[in-house]
């Protein structure tokens, strides 16, 4: 007997989705309970792969099993590709919004995201404006308008295409951040662990304040 | 009489005001935004010098005098120092029963109820100071620190605020009722107070004491991760400002020590077949298929190629609506033209016609076409149309006639 939410999960897992409370509230749900995790694990143990959770616990993830094989490893390091190409714009997009926000928190997921809100924000401090500018010119987030409006709603669509960002509603303005980012914090980690980048201290989060 | 009028108008601004001042005090750490919405408080308090602010991009602070005062009101005060309060208190409790104890042993009755009476007064205040220090710790939860906007600052807060809950929570532990209680000796009132109400009381708030502490620890914990991301993330800008064009490398990673959940799979499609095969899914497939039947639209007009993805069948009652064709609505305008006798005794040209209608077609088909729906006309119709033919005979094979043009006329014997 199929059951649909665990053929949803299933699929929704294969296809590379993040699912956290934010992205598929249904699905994060059914995998809350652990015996629902234990069969989504059975079946895909079958297929090489597994169930993960984020180390912030707060999204699900389908991971490899055995990464021995060559395509495992050339998937893997498409995936790495792809985040290590975009890397700069993600950030220079976080350090904007921890700007504009006036907080030391970067994005999480759960965070609510107002277009109207960062515009404000933007229109208010000339130096975000040359910030965003220069995000706009990134090639993950490029967009030919010239105007703030036109720049951030070019960038929030992007990462709302990347699975980064849900819209609330239907005005289309205003957006939830979603379980991968934490995906991408982990990621993040692993980077700066490997390639030896060293922590900011004291003096950056006065550095940031003072922006 | 100035002074008063003053004192009068401040007054009245804080009443008008109240419900934004008292917000303020209480979850914003006695600040008011520097916001259009704000204006009318903003001018208001400045005229009566109750706020205050170093540069004019900063938000307005409430002036000590006010807070002072909120905290009076608000008993914030009396809250935040509730435990140190508890603890006094509960020493002056142990000194009274001490005393209460001697008196009795002298049968001093006059100081036995002056006694009675203290101790009943200082343990209904450490009944109600317990309840207020439980309850600031809530109002920590509540507000997530949020009125502090540095997150190191708010870390320390945090940690200081789960000291003294532990602190608490120890005091809290060191109470000995019982041995109190059999110290209260016959008063109904007193016995009451030391075996239900202060053992209900203490019970509760340290029930709300342990979830605020676990609340508390969880949000510290939540802080230092925040920290440690917004560190990450300054640390990797601080690197791509001093690397430009730096890229990490994951090339010579041999992904043997992965974190497991990064490695996160490469998308495929689940897909199968509908199951043909298996009769019970009939209807369900034929519904299916029948809705699969569906032209695109952008596809409309192409040439089909020989091998199709799908086949299109004739569905019963099912109607299709032809596009009207320009070149027939012409001939047919034409035709009827002549056959109800417009011209007259004129004759028209179908070259000349052809040329009217401003048509791309091809004069042989035109003709062609003319002459086929001539031909079809019913017979009384026919009759009354009279299609002369401009021939002439084939150079090489004189029995075939090249006809160049026609002239239609209308024929009265028709």
């Amino acid at each position: 007997m199929s059951s649909p939410l665990f053929e949803r999960t299933v699929t929704a897992l294969l296809q590379e989705r993040v699912i956290c409370e934010v992205s598929d509230d249904e699905l994060y749900n059914y995998l809350l309970l652990p015996a629902n995790q234990d069969s989504v694990n059975r079946f895909l143990g079958q297929i090489n792969r597994t169930l993960r959770q984020t180390s912030a616990h707060d999204a699900f993830v389908c991971a490899y099993l055995d990464t021995s094989d060559a395509d495992t490893k050339d998937a893997i390091r498409h995936q790495f590709r792809d985040v290590a190409n975009n890397l700069e714009a993600f950030v220079q997009f976080l350090r904007l919004v921890m700007m504009l926000e006036a907080n030391d928190r970067p994005v999480l997921p759960g965070d609510k995201l107002s277009e109207g809100a960062i515009l404000d924000r933007i229109a208010a401090a000339p130096a975000l404006e040359s910030k965003l500018r220069s995000l706009a010119e990134k090639k993950v987030f490029h967009t030919k308008r010239s105007d703030s409006a036109g720049q951030i709603r070019a960038v929030l669509s992007s990462l709302e295409k990347m699975g980064y960002l849900k819209p609330i509603g239907t005005s289309g303005s205003l957006y939830r951040a979603t379980g991968r980012w934490s995906w991408l914090y982990d990621a993040m980690t692993f980077i700066q662990t490997h390639e030896g980048i060293q922590g900011s201290d004291e003096t950056d989060s006065e550095q940031m304040r003072l922006h | 009489m100035a002074r008063a009028q003053d004192a009068h108008g401040t007054l009245r601004a804080l009443a008008k005001y109240g419900e934004a001042i008292l917000e303020a005090h209480l979850k914003n750490g006695n600040r008011i935004p520097d916001s259009d919405d704000n204006l009318g408080l903003i001018e208001t308090l400045e005229h009566h010098r109750l706020v205050w602010r170093i540069g004019e991009s900063e938000d307005l602070q409430l002036k000590k005098v006010l807070v002072q005062f909120l905290d009076h009101i608000t008993e914030s005060e009396r809250r935040r120092y509730a435990s140190a309060q508890v603890h006094i208190l509960w020493q002056q409790l142990s000194e009274l029963f001490q005393e209460y104890k001697e008196a009795k042993k002298r049968s001093a009755l006059s100081d036995i109820d002056r006694l009675e009476g203290e101790i009943k007064e200082c343990l209904a205040d450490v009944i109600e100071d317990i309840r207020n220090a439980t309850e600031a710790f809530a109002t920590y939860i509540n507000t997530g620190f949020a009125y502090i906007t540095d997150l190191n600052l708010r870390i320390r807060e945090n940690e200081r605020v789960i000291e003294r809950a532990g602190r608490l929570i120890t005091l809290f532990e060191s109470f000995r009722i019982p041995e109190l209680a059999e110290q209260a000796g016959s008063d109904a009132f007193l016995k009451r107070l030391l075996l239900r109400h202060l053992p209900a009381t203490l019970e509760s708030s340290q029930k709300n004491l342990s979830y605020a502490l676990n609340q508390l620890r969880k949000m510290l914990v939540r802080m230092r991760e925040d920290q440690r991301l917004s560190r990450m993330v300054g640390a990797f800008e601080a690197h791509f400002i001093n690397h430009r064009g730096f890229e990490p490398s994951i090339d010579h990673l041999d992904l043997r020590h992965v974190p497991d959940f990064l490695n996160t799979v490469a998308p495929f499609r689940i897909r199968g077949f509908g199951d043909i095969y298996d009769s019970s899914d009939d209807l369900e497939l034929i519904e299916l298929a029948a809705k699969a039947r569906t032209v695109p639209v952008e596809t409309e007009g192409k040439p089909v190629p020989d091998d199709v993805d799908t086949v299109s069948f004739d569905v019963a009652g099912e109607t299709e609506t032809e596009e009207d064709d320009p070149v027939e609505e012409a001939i047919e305008e034409l035709i009827q033209l002549v056959v109800d006798g417009a011209l007259g005794e004129g004759t028209i040209l179908a070259s000349e016609a052809l040329a009217s209608t401003g048509l791309g077609i091809d004069k042989a088909d035109w003709l062609q076409a003319i002459v086929s729906e001539v031909e079809s006309l019913p017979d009384g119709d026919q009759r009354c149309i009279e299609v002369i033919y401009h021939q002439m005979a084939h150079r090489t094979y004189p029995d075939n006639l090249m006809v160049s043009d026609l002239t239609l006329r209308h024929n009265n014997a028709g």
